[in-house]
């Protein structure tokens, strides 16, 4: 059985605000399901900043009790696609096209994750970043990530927003 | 509830349990020396496009090439480098399969080549780099 999401023991640092997937949607993607995502972003209508943080839950680690590649696979592609896309200015859907990861540290239940994006060139069709999760001032992944830029509209990636009712007054 | 009937002949559902379970379930065929991986994916893999996730497809993957180092040298393995291609669309609905190749090794490492692929097409393509655990050595957690 899928254990239930309880976001409410997830405790995100200042700044922090749940990322809404699906809008009132009624089927959730994967973005929703592998677990409760977060993200800071700068002063509304900047660009220059973009974090993306979970806690880490039993649901997302392997037998041994560490948190699961593929969940740190899973974030570090949405941090390069939604984050770089964000730094870039870019407001649409980036399909990847090459990720490499080095898995460099562990992290275990309880943790505070947190993803940053770093671009290194965008050209008219691509977007080239590098991408690094921590805990503290720990890495636990580096990410080199090469993502597409569609050309025209492409689907605008508006469907994700930061739900700023849960915003502390 | 999986399709069961989407499954073929000579699969088995892996039991696993945290991030594995939480979204599969995965299963597994042994033929011969090959160790084959399977899995069918529904709505909550999709992403905004409606096709698998990448992270999902990654995850996958990585399994897969996690078990052919299993089955090829009978020695746990963690991932230390995952290079991934994506060549195409994983859609909702069809069955997705994905198996790996040691193609080199030493005492502490493993380089494997893999794929995954649906009906129609490859959709990604990977090589690894598998550090051997030494048996019976569990898997040590950061405190």
């Amino acid at each position: 059985m899928v254990p239930p999401l309880d976001p409410a023991n997830d405790n995100p640092p200042a700044g922090f605000l749940r990322i809404d997937f699906e809008r009132g949607r009624p089927e959730i993607t994967f973005n929703s399901h592998v677990g409760t995502l977060y993200a800071k972003r700068g002063e509304k209508g900047t660009r220059d900043e973009f974090v993306m943080g979970f806690r880490v839950q039993p649901h997302m680690c392997n037998p041994a009790g560490g948190l699961h590649g593929g969940m740190m696979m899973t974030v570090a592609d949405l941090v390069g696609t939604m984050g770089g896309g964000t730094l870039a200015g870019l407001r649409k859907f980036l399909p990847t096209v090459n990720m490499t990861f080095d898995f460099v540290a562990p992290a275990k239940v309880g943790d505070w994750v947190e993803g940053r994006a770093e671009i290194v060139r965008q050209t008219r069709s691509l977007l080239f970043t590098n991408i690094y999760l921590t805990v503290g001032e720990e890495r636990l992944l580096r990410a080199s990530q090469i993502a597409k830029i569609p050309s025209g509209e492409g689907l605008a990636f508006g469907k994700a927003r930061l739900d700023r009712s849960a915003q502390p007054a | 509830m999986v399709i069961e009937s989407k499954v073929p002949l000579g699969f088995r559902k892996l039991a696993i349990t945290g991030f594995a379970a939480a979204n599969g379930p995965w299963f597994e065929k042994i033929d011969g020396r090959r160790a084959i991986r399977g899995f069918l994916p529904r709505e909550q893999h999709a992403n905004a496009l409606g096709i698998v996730h990448g992270g999902m497809l990654a995850a996958f993957l990585d399994s897969a090439l996690g078990t052919a180092v299993f089955h090829a040298l009978q020695r746990r393995a963690v991932t230390v480098r995952l290079t991934l291609d994506y060549l195409g669309p994983g859609r909702v609905g069809d069955w997705l399969q994905a198996e790996g190749e040691v193609v080199g090794h030493d005492e502490h490492m493993a380089q494997v080549r893999g794929r995954l692929y649906g009906p129609r097409h490859d959709v990604m393509t990977a090589t690894g780099t598998f550090a051997l655990l030494s048996r019976h050595r569990s898997l040590d957690i950061r405190s």
